[in-house]
């Protein structure tokens, strides 16, 4: 626990953690107000030249269930963006500052550092989470009433479960970050890889995932889910959209992902020489 | 042998591999408790690597470096123990002198009050709230020996600390490695400054390629390679003085003009001998063995780039 202290204390004592809070804020506001107008726009016209299957989707987002459970999360992209960047940096930022021999000379068990850098991950993953919800449950009451959906929609089950598998998202994605950090060692590869892929990534796979299902079998799309991103989105949508597979496979591809980085990322810095 | 106690460091056929370059080969050595013991070898020679696997920061290929015989990793507090200073940068640039030393002393289980102790023994207070960015490299150095007392350690390893130091803190950091090599304390200090090394060190450990070449007390090394103490006579009566010395049993070596090189003989018999003979001399001193003279030989072809 001392050692998770520490962490929080290296994270603590450097500029990095009001930088960062100061990029998040905007664009949590940004990302309620996006949401805010996507919920009060409405639903296409029938002639709109939009499918069946995807007039279905649009039809279950609009539900009003679905548009709280999605305000109610505002902030999830950039939060866990931030998150994500921060987790690896914990790691990498030992490197990129040489500490990393001061470190493992205090704590020669490397296990025991890396589990800690996972604790104090995951503890800033909360805070961050923690952040949005409480502006979340102030501010989104105030919109659901201007948007006439039926009150705050805080008495229904499915928003809790939303607001809690989001703070289920933003720890595996610390998860995810650490163990990204020390596969990647350099922080500035780490964070332009982490955030490229984070941000235009999803859009490039998604692309390609559509080519393959046009032009070479439909089921390939059902894998989109395989996708970190896509799959921590499918995790925290409230009820099951059609044309999804369940909101379970998001958390089980997910949780793979953070168990994967993180036993080889432990793995890889027991081993290796620190010079 | 007798059995090692945990402040002695023992390195036994230590050996590490690169791909291509075997940075550290074969090498032996002990280190004792009590003294100050130089490590010292041309630039490339091992030192780092052989400090960075006695502290399990490297993977040895084969052999082991141990505390008596406990490896580093298996020390239970390894900073009550060992204090180690190895470059002299390796501090967060935004994080402050006093929040680099609180950081080690959580993750460590030291009460944080340790942290302005060794603060003010290495007489850092001044800067402690200072960033670590706007630290010359001699405060880097002291903040790195600050940070290797935290623990009040028994054994205390320095890589290249005179690195950046001003005469000042040279000579206070000698000093203060003295100290605490007087209360006890093993101080293993690699450098390649040998005049600084001659004034510091009891032991030397000389390695070159990777390879031991000599330990010893320092007198003994350089004893042994100058054939023992030399007293330097300046005369304008070279020969007569040289004639009256051969009674002696002395070898006597012309070195520049009027100047002899004596082994074998004390500098008071020398003057002695000079007196009754009548022959007038200008200088006349006791030569100790130049530790750099003796290295440069000792490591000569061994020290190129590998």
């Amino acid at each position: 626990m001392s050692l998770v202290n520490a962490e929080l204390f290296k994270v603590r004592t450097t500029s990095l953690w009001w930088i960062m809070g100061i990029i998040l804020i905007p664009l949590y506001a940004a990302s309620v107000l996006i949401n805010w107008a996507q919920a009060s726009a409405g639903a296409p016209p029938a002639d709109a030249g939009v499918s069946d299957s995807q007039s279905a989707t649009i039809e279950a987002a609009l539900e009003p269930i679905n548009v709280a459970t999605n305000l109610y999360t505002s902030g999830q992209y950039m939060g866990i963006l931030v998150v994500l960047l921060l987790s690896a940096i914990i790691v990498t930022s030992e490197f990129f500052h040489l500490t990393a021999t001061t470190t493992f000379l205090v704590t020669p068990r490397r296990e025991a550092v890396i589990l800690a850098k996972f604790g104090a991950a995951v503890i800033i993953g909360v805070i961050v989470w923690l952040f949005t919800t409480i502006l979340n449950l102030i501010v989104v009451p105030l919109i659901l009433n201007s948007l006439d959906v039926g009150g705050s929609q805080l008495g229904e089950p499915a928003v809790w479960r939303a607001i809690g598998l989001n703070a289920l998202a933003f720890v595996l994605w610390a998860i995810l970050g650490v163990g990204a950090g020390v596969l990647i060692r350099s922080q500035i590869a780490a964070t332009l890889i982490l955030g490229i892929v984070y941000v235009v990534g999803t859009s490039v796979i998604s692309l390609i995932f559509y080519l393959l299902s046009e032009y070479v079998a439909e089921w390939i799309n059902n894998l989109q889910v395989i996708i970190p991103t896509t799959a921590s989105a499918l995790m925290i949508s409230g009820t099951d959209l059609p044309g999804s597979p369940p909101r379970w496979v998001g958390a089980v591809v997910l949780i793979g992902y953070a168990a994967v980085l993180g036993f080889f990322g432990t793995w890889l810095t027991k081993r290796r020489d620190i010079s | 042998m007798t059995a090692p106690g945990t402040d002695e460091i023992v390195v036994d056929r230590l050996t590490k591999q690169y791909k291509k370059l075997r940075a550290v080969d074969d090498l032996s050595f002990r280190v004792r408790s009590g003294r100050v013991t130089g490590f010292l070898g041309p630039n490339g020679a091992g030192k780092t690597t052989t400090l960075r696997m006695l502290l399990g920061l490297v993977t040895p290929t084969a052999g082991t470096a141990t505390f008596g015989n406990q490896r580093y990793v298996d020390i239970k507090d390894p900073l009550r123990e060992v204090g180690a200073v190895l470059e002299a940068s390796s501090a967060h640039r935004g994080r402050t002198g006093r929040n680099h030393l609180r950081m080690i002393c959580k993750a460590a289980g030291l009460p944080d009050t340790r942290a302005d102790e060794v603060l003010e023994l290495v007489g850092l207070t001044p800067a402690a709230s200072r960033k670590f960015k706007g630290y010359s490299l001699g405060m880097k150095q002291r903040l790195g020996i600050a940070a290797a007392m935290l623990g009040n350690p028994r054994v205390l390893i320095l890589d290249e600390p005179a690195n950046g130091l001003d005469p000042e803190g040279i000579r206070w950091m000698r000093d203060l490695l003295k100290s605490l090599a007087a209360e006890g304390r093993t101080v293993l200090v690699s450098s390649h400054l040998l005049g600084e090394m001659q004034l510091l060190a009891d032991d030397v450990v000389i390695v070159a390629a990777g390879k031991l070449i000599r330990q010893g007390p320092v007198d003994e090394v350089l004893g042994a390679m100058s054939g023992g103490a030399s007293v330097r006579v300046r005369t304008p009566q070279a020969e007569a003085l040289t004639a009256a010395l051969s009674e002696l049993n002395a070898t006597v070596t012309a070195t520049q003009d009027g100047v002899l090189l004596v082994h074998g003989a004390e500098a008071a018999a020398v003057g002695h001998a000079a007196f009754k003979a009548g022959v007038e001399l200008h200088e006349l001193s006791a030569e100790r063995g130049d530790l750099e003279q003796v290295f440069l030989q000792l490591t000569a072809g061994k020290a190129g780039i590998r």
